[in-house]
């Protein structure tokens, strides 16, 4: 008797090991990936006939543990995951959820008007990633370097703070952060953001090369559910429901999280798919944004070695997923 | 009467003044954190806008600096605009007590709105899960290797060099590396509690250890004692409350580390809220939490003490139907951990 239940339960155990095990995302707090928990929460993956895991980190973690190999697939932007995968964690994007509208911001204190007043001020931010290139683009264009401000390493989290405690002139970071700064400091302004260079930020779904060889027909379907989740999101008459369950799964009032919105500009698949299969050497393709990156990476030693952009790239899931 | 007084040095007053003295440690910090919260001259260095007024910039609730405020009044009466107008307030990082009751009240009366997401207290018992664990696995390996170290020389510095070197080596530094090893869910995390307990512990229970009275040992040994039993039946006995002390000091310990490693992998447990009302600035649930941990805290070690007192009554003499409960647990055992235990033959 005893036996045969041991039997069984080998039996139903290796059963559930042969299974394919669920594509695991990992994925953090910004709202062009936070609205990824729309389609867990409606059953889109499985309705899809696609076994998805995600998983909730913060932003840095998730990172680290798509590098470990942990993860089948990590969202990040396209500068970010040069910066992963010259560290080791290869990586490909293959979906597109948005790029950021605004949401990233420089901001500085009351009384200062432009970044043409940023001569020798001080600037707390996160050295190498995206927000210190977001204001080396806006620095460039009021005909300003680098060398002409103070760089005060700040952790992103952190910016609200430092902003308040006075020490600095202005910080760079994204959402919530830079909306928490700027509640936190009255009278201090968003000088320069994403929306002025839009494209300079994109951010993807990057998977492993050895999940997108192995499971390539799964990630076609989970780009297909991507593109219901960006179309919930453009119903008006669903736009609320969405905004309800990315502001619950962060944890805040449905209110405070609407105001995000409109700083992610969110990709439909066909957007998406076009954006990632474009060859162009501006903002308006992956391509052209993350080369752009990759040099800004390696004049500032993010990491030595140039990355090859076009590598980091595959538009062909995006563009089957549209087919079908 | 001696007893009476309430200032003598080093003299015990009586229990039910002792009683007083443990509520008013905690009254007294409530009471300041509330005349600094609810009386509006003590401090209160901002102002909460009520009425925008016609300062363009200016957004209900938002709070700024009284003499900013001033300024701004004044610059809008100057020019004949409509100044704005607002109340005192703390700044947004203290918030007042009720606030924070509420917040602790609502933390774990709301629903979670996911499907498949934690309850505040579902999470907490992840948090505990995480500590238990932790701690046990280190326990479990660094208290007999600190007693070893502790009673033999050649243990002692076969070992001590190095777990004395990777002491200093911040827990949290091997974060990405237990991920690495270990995955992304609870293990890590329990790592990181193991790193930073563990070799604190080798260390606190050796010295523990060597501060047994070596008059007892010279005594065994001249009834004849041999080197287990010097060891099991000296050593042992002498060190228990004191090792059980520090092993209630180290468990705090493995609480400090509980906030490093749960972003270590999957958010989870306590400190995925603790960081997410941070990010949003919501600091009345911050302090919630924070409160939650600390009560945590004093309610596991007050238990522990009072679990600590009944086991060790040869350190602090009490009869308790508990203690015999454990000496007829371990009678006839070898392991002698109560002398005075009933003999067995």
């Amino acid at each position: 008797m005893r036996l045969r239940h041991l039997l069984l339960a080998a039996a139903v155990s290796t059963a559930s090991l042969l299974s394919a095990a669920p594509l695991k995302i990992a994925y953090s707090d910004w709202p062009g990936w936070t609205a990824l928990a729309i389609a867990e929460q409606k059953g889109w993956f499985k309705e899809a006939g696609v076994d998805v895991e995600l998983l909730w980190f913060e932003y840095g973690p998730s990172m680290e543990a798509f590098t470990a190999g942990k993860v089948d697939a990590v969202t990040m932007t396209n500068g970010d995951a040069l910066v992963t995968g010259a560290g080791g964690g290869k990586n490909i994007a293959v979906i597109v959820t948005d790029y950021s509208n605004g949401n990233d911001m420089i901001v500085a204190k009351p009384g200062i008007k432009s970044l043409k007043d940023f001569k020798g001020k001080k600037v707390g931010i996160e050295i190498g990633f995206v927000e210190h290139l977001l204001l080396l683009n806006g620095l460039k264009k009021v005909g300003l370097t680098e060398s002409d401000v103070e760089l005060v390493p700040t952790p992103t989290n952190q910016t609200p703070q430092v902003l308040a405690s006075g020490q600095v002139d202005a910080i760079g970071a994204w959402q919530p952060n830079s909306g928490e700064a700027l509640k936190a400091v009255p009278g201090a302004t968003a000088i320069y953001t994403s929306a002025d260079e839009p494209g300079l930020i994109y951010d993807v779904i990057a998977v492993t090369p050895q999940s997108l060889a192995q499971h390539r027909a799964e990630w076609v379907k989970v780009a297909k559910v991507w593109d219901k989740v960006v179309a919930y999101l453009a119903d008006p008459k669903t736009k609320e429901d969405g905004i309800k369950i990315m502001a619950a799964r962060a944890g805040v009032d449905p209110k405070e999280y609407a105001a995000f919105m409109p700083g992610t500009k969110f990709h439909t698949l066909a957007e998406g798919s076009k954006v990632l299969s474009a060859k162009t050497t501006g903002f308006d393709s992956v391509l052209g944004s993350s080369k752009i990156a990759n040099d800004f990476n390696v004049k500032n030693e993010v990491y030595k070695e140039s990355q090859d952009a076009a590598s980091y790239i595959d538009a062909s899931v995006s563009a089957d997923a549209l087919k079908k | 009467m001696p007893h009476s007084r309430w200032f003598a040095v080093r003299q015990e007053i009586s229990p039910s003044r002792r009683r007083l003295l443990g509520v008013a440690a905690f009254l007294l910090p409530l009471l300041l954190w509330s005349i600094v919260s609810y009386v509006p001259f003590i401090w209160h260095p901002n102002i909460k806008v009520a009425d925008a007024g016609d300062v363009s910039w200016l957004r209900v609730d938002t709070q700024l600096n009284r003499h900013e405020f001033a300024e701004l009044v004044t610059q809008a009466e100057a020019a004949g605009t409509r100044p704005p107008a607002g109340i005192r307030a703390n700044p947004i990082y203290l918030p007042a007590p009720h606030e924070v009751g509420r917040a602790l009240y609502t933390a774990f009366t709301t629903k979670p709105v996911l499907r498949g997401d934690l309850w505040l207290h579902e999470s907490l018992a992840m948090s505990i899960k995480t500590i238990f664990w932790g701690f046990v696995i280190s326990s479990a390996i660094g208290v007999p290797l600190g007693i070893l170290c502790g009673s033999f020389v050649s243990a002692s510095r076969l070992t001590e060099p190095f777990v004395d070197f990777v002491r200093y080596m911040p827990a949290p530094a091997f974060g990405a590396l237990m991920v690495a090893v270990f995955g992304i869910h609870l293990e890590p995390k329990i790592a990181i509690i193991v790193i930073g307990t563990f070799f604190q512990q080798v260390l606190v229970v050796a010295n523990t250890v060597r501060k047994v009275d070596g008059g007892l040992l010279e005594a065994a040994q001249t009834l004849g004692a041999k080197r287990r039993q010097l060891v099991l039946r000296v050593i042992l006995p002498a060190s228990l409350p004191d090792l059980y002390n520090d092993l209630r000091i180290l468990l705090g310990w493995a609480w400090t580390y509980l906030i490093v490693a749960e972003v270590i992998g999957v958010s989870s447990g306590i400190t995925f809220f603790i960081n997410q009302q941070a990010k949003y600035r919501n600091f009345d649930n911050v302090y919630a939490a924070i409160l939650i941990i600390g009560f945590i805290g004093l309610a596991t070690d007050q238990a522990l003490g009072w679990i600590g007192n009944r086991l060790f009554t040869w350190k602090n003499p009490r009869p308790s139907r508990f203690r015999t409960f454990f000496t007829r647990l371990f009678a006839g055992r070898d392991v002698l951990l109560f002398p005075d235990k009933p003999s067995s033959t």
